[in-house]
């Protein structure tokens, strides 16, 4: 599995840095980075990819 | 040069974008003595700003600093409510009240209600369809948006009329309708009002819950992180408030600028598809917020200005949305706009909560509304913004349903 941000999208909500803290990061230009692609908790990654208000999280399953 | 220094000036409230693009040219970060604060207009700065929650704080909900000490003690609960706003909150109250409201606004949870959105527009215009004129205001772009989200709420229907009253009035006081003497008092007794109404609600849905959102409010935290009844009557409040309001302008707004713009009025007609973008692009060029404002919480610089402790900024998203220096002939509506990075709806931690939901409210608004009357024309009448410093909303939007040849 393999999660990134759409850069066009993201707002910088920062919903999925509340939802998944271990994965999600806010970068210096106010959007999200993956910051760490090994982290557990897939749940975490799908409610926040689900909970995006712009839907900028992207995951593809491999 | 010399810059006007009056926001609420005629020509300023009914031509926002010539005012704003002289101060982003002249003065890009201005002080105004009118405004008490710093007037924001670049892209750059505004997005910066709205970001920057660390240091631009959104909580702002302060009595006026013009009202005198007896006018401070008679708004306390006014005050109250709205100090319980996410919107004027920062981290971490805003982040807790946020996170529990987020799940009935996401995009897939939104999708789920669109056929019913539809069949509450389609309502709407079987009844406009009896009369050869209309207020797109009063008869469809207000009436849809509440309709919506007093459904999702849980609200009886028939409350409807009460709820846009306590709206309107509570509208003076948050967007600045500096032209009304006694808007405080208005809103004070409406939010009052409307107060005892969702408490009333709420309790009875927590001794009997239904499957609905003010259901959830009043039994969320139960768990660990609890929220008081006075959190959870504002949220209901804001919810009812923030789910109409704003949406109303994004569809009349939208339909004005078509209406204006024949070319672009034709190919949206030609093409349907188009429709999602051209939201994006009524978002952008003609947007519900003109303005919102954060307090800076520590001395800072901003476009080269110096930015003291506790000074407030206006930050213009409507100078934003056309600064050339990020989208292309900003003053050309474009339905077909790519990309549109405009902020309509904010940015960072504020970004607005009910944006998916007020994008297909507003697809489905117009896309049917154009469908239904093709012929639709505006009305040959002056064209009224109500005198707000933050939004940007027609009075009416009087148009004529057939045609003029009919």
């Amino acid at each position: 599995m393999r999660v990134w941000i759409d850069k066009e999208k993201c707002v910088g909500s920062a919903t999925c840095t509340i939802i998944a803290p271990n994965v999600f990061d806010i970068n210096e230009d106010g959007q999200a980075v993956v910051a760490n692609n090994e982290a557990e908790g897939i749940n975490d990654i799908n409610k926040s990819a689900d909970n995006c208000p712009v839907q900028a999280i992207v995951i593809e399953k491999k | 040069m010399q810059i006007q220094d009056n926001l609420m000036d005629p020509s300023v409230i009914s031509d926002p974008y010539t005012y704003f693009a002289e101060i982003r040219t002249n003065d890009p970060v201005h002080w105004s003595d009118d405004f008490g604060g710093w007037i924001v207009t670049r892209y750059e700065d505004v997005a910066f700003a709205f970001q920057d929650q660390t240091r631009f704080s959104a909580e702002r909900v302060t009595p006026s600093r013009k009202a005198s000490e007896k006018k401070k003690k008679e708004l306390a609960s006014t005050y109250n409510v709205l100090s319980h706003w996410m919107v004027f909150n920062d981290p971490p109250k805003h982040t807790r009240l946020r996170l529990l409201v987020n799940k009935a606004f996401t995009p897939s949870a939104v999708e789920k209600i669109k056929p019913r959105i539809v069949e509450i527009s389609n309502e709407l215009l079987d009844e406009m369809a009896n009369n050869e004129k209309a207020d797109i205001i009063k008869d469809y772009a207000y009436a849809l948006p509440i309709l919506v989200i007093s459904e999702m709420l849980g609200l009886p229907k028939n409350d409807r009329d009460k709820i846009k009253k306590w709206s309107d009035d509570l509208m003076l006081l948050v967007f600045g309708a500096v032209d009304v003497p006694d808007r405080h008092e208005k809103a004070q007794k409406s939010l009052q009002e409307m107060y005892d109404y969702l408490h009333d609600i709420a309790s009875k849905r927590r001794e009997n819950p239904q499957d609905d959102l003010i259901s959830a409010i009043a039994f969320a935290g139960d768990g660990g992180d609890k929220l008081t009844t006075d959190e959870i009557i504002s949220t209901c409040s804001l919810l009812v408030f923030g789910g109409h309001e704003t949406t109303t302008n994004l569809i009349a707004n939208g339909m004005m600028s078509l209406l204006t713009h024949p070319q672009a009025y034709k190919e949206l007609k030609d093409n349907p598809s188009l429709i999602s973008s051209a939201v994006e692009e009524f978002l952008r060029y003609e947007g519900p917020s003109k303005a919102m404002i954060r307090i800076a919480k520590e001395d800072l610089e901003l476009g080269g200005k110096k930015i003291k402790q506790n000074e407030r900024l206006l930050l213009v998203q409507a100078s934003a949305n056309r600064d050339p220096a990020k989208f292309t002939k900003p003053d050309k509506l474009d339905i077909t706009r790519h990309p549109n990075q405009h902020l309509g709806f904010g940015r960072g931690i504020h970004y607005c909560l009910g944006a998916p939901l007020a994008r297909v409210e507003g697809e489905i608004a117009i896309k049917q509304l154009i469908q239904r009357f093709p012929q639709m024309t505006l009305e040959d009448v002056q064209i009224e913004w109500q005198p707000t410093i933050i939004n940007r909303a027609l009075k009416r939007l009087p148009v004529t349903l057939r045609g003029t040849s009919s």
